[in-house]
């Protein structure tokens, strides 16, 4: 298993009502698998489930990419700052 | 040569004299910069007033994003001497300066009008900030049209 850390922002924060969560995922598990499992456990997140923007360890991330061990995962929707 | 760099994600005002005098050296005759503010009336679009905007960053990754930014400016336009990129996070209120860019060289014309223009372009596109707008009709998130790829 890996342990993983994700962090929320903006609506997807609100909608979760956590900034981050602490997951134990299948070896070998990708980002879109990720997605999924975040959406069964948190249903709320589901209307922003194929918007949702993903780093890996603090670089873009696309669906397939596989998350390494230990990794730093974060979900966010399209940024806007400025 | 000495090429000052100043990245920074801050809940400080933004004081435009001291990132400028940051980044001035002997040899600067020319800065451009761009500064933008919270826009209490929008008329563009569907016409809305706003009370303030909450920013928040992804910290690390922000101050990443940022540096990347500034060695892509430093690869395009490489006559650009001092660059600064600034954004502030929190509660703003109209008028107040949230983002700042600052490109400076020797001439004016070597590039540091685009320089600056690409810095506040490519910081909206990748840098991950947010916003939430607040006003008389509610409160809602803004989100940004770029969808961001692995890579950039």
């Amino acid at each position: 298993m890996n342990k993983i850390k994700v962090y929320l922002f903006a609506t997807l924060r609100d909608y979760a009502g956590l900034k981050t969560i602490d997951m134990e995922i299948p070896n070998n598990t990708t980002i879109a698998g990720l997605k999924s499992l975040l959406v069964k456990t948190y249903p709320k997140l589901a209307p922003v489930h194929d918007s949702m923007m993903a780093a890996i360890n603090r670089e873009y991330a696309s669906d397939e990419q596989i998350l390494p061990l230990g990794a730093e995962i974060a979900l966010f929707p399209p940024v806007s700052g400025g | 040569m000495d090429l000052p760099t100043i990245i920074s994600i801050t809940e400080n005002s933004i004081d435009l004299d001291q990132f400028l005098t940051q980044v001035t050296s002997p040899s600067t005759g020319a800065a451009a910069m761009f500064t933008g503010m919270v826009r209490g009336e929008t008329k563009l679009g569907k016409a809305h007033e706003t009370e303030y905007l909450d920013y928040e960053a992804y910290g690390p990754m922000a101050e990443a994003k940022m540096q990347q930014i500034a060695d892509e400016i430093r690869q395009k336009w490489p006559s650009v001497e001092g660059i600064v990129i600034v954004q502030r996070i929190g509660r703003l209120f109209p008028k107040t300066p949230t983002v700042l860019i600052i490109c400076t060289a020797a001439h004016r014309d070597t590039g540091v009008f685009e320089a600056a223009h690409y810095g506040i372009d490519r910081l909206k596109d990748i840098v991950p900030i947010w916003k939430k707008e607040v006003g008389p009709d509610g409160e809602f998130w803004i989100e940004g049209h770029h969808i961001q790829r692995s890579g950039e």
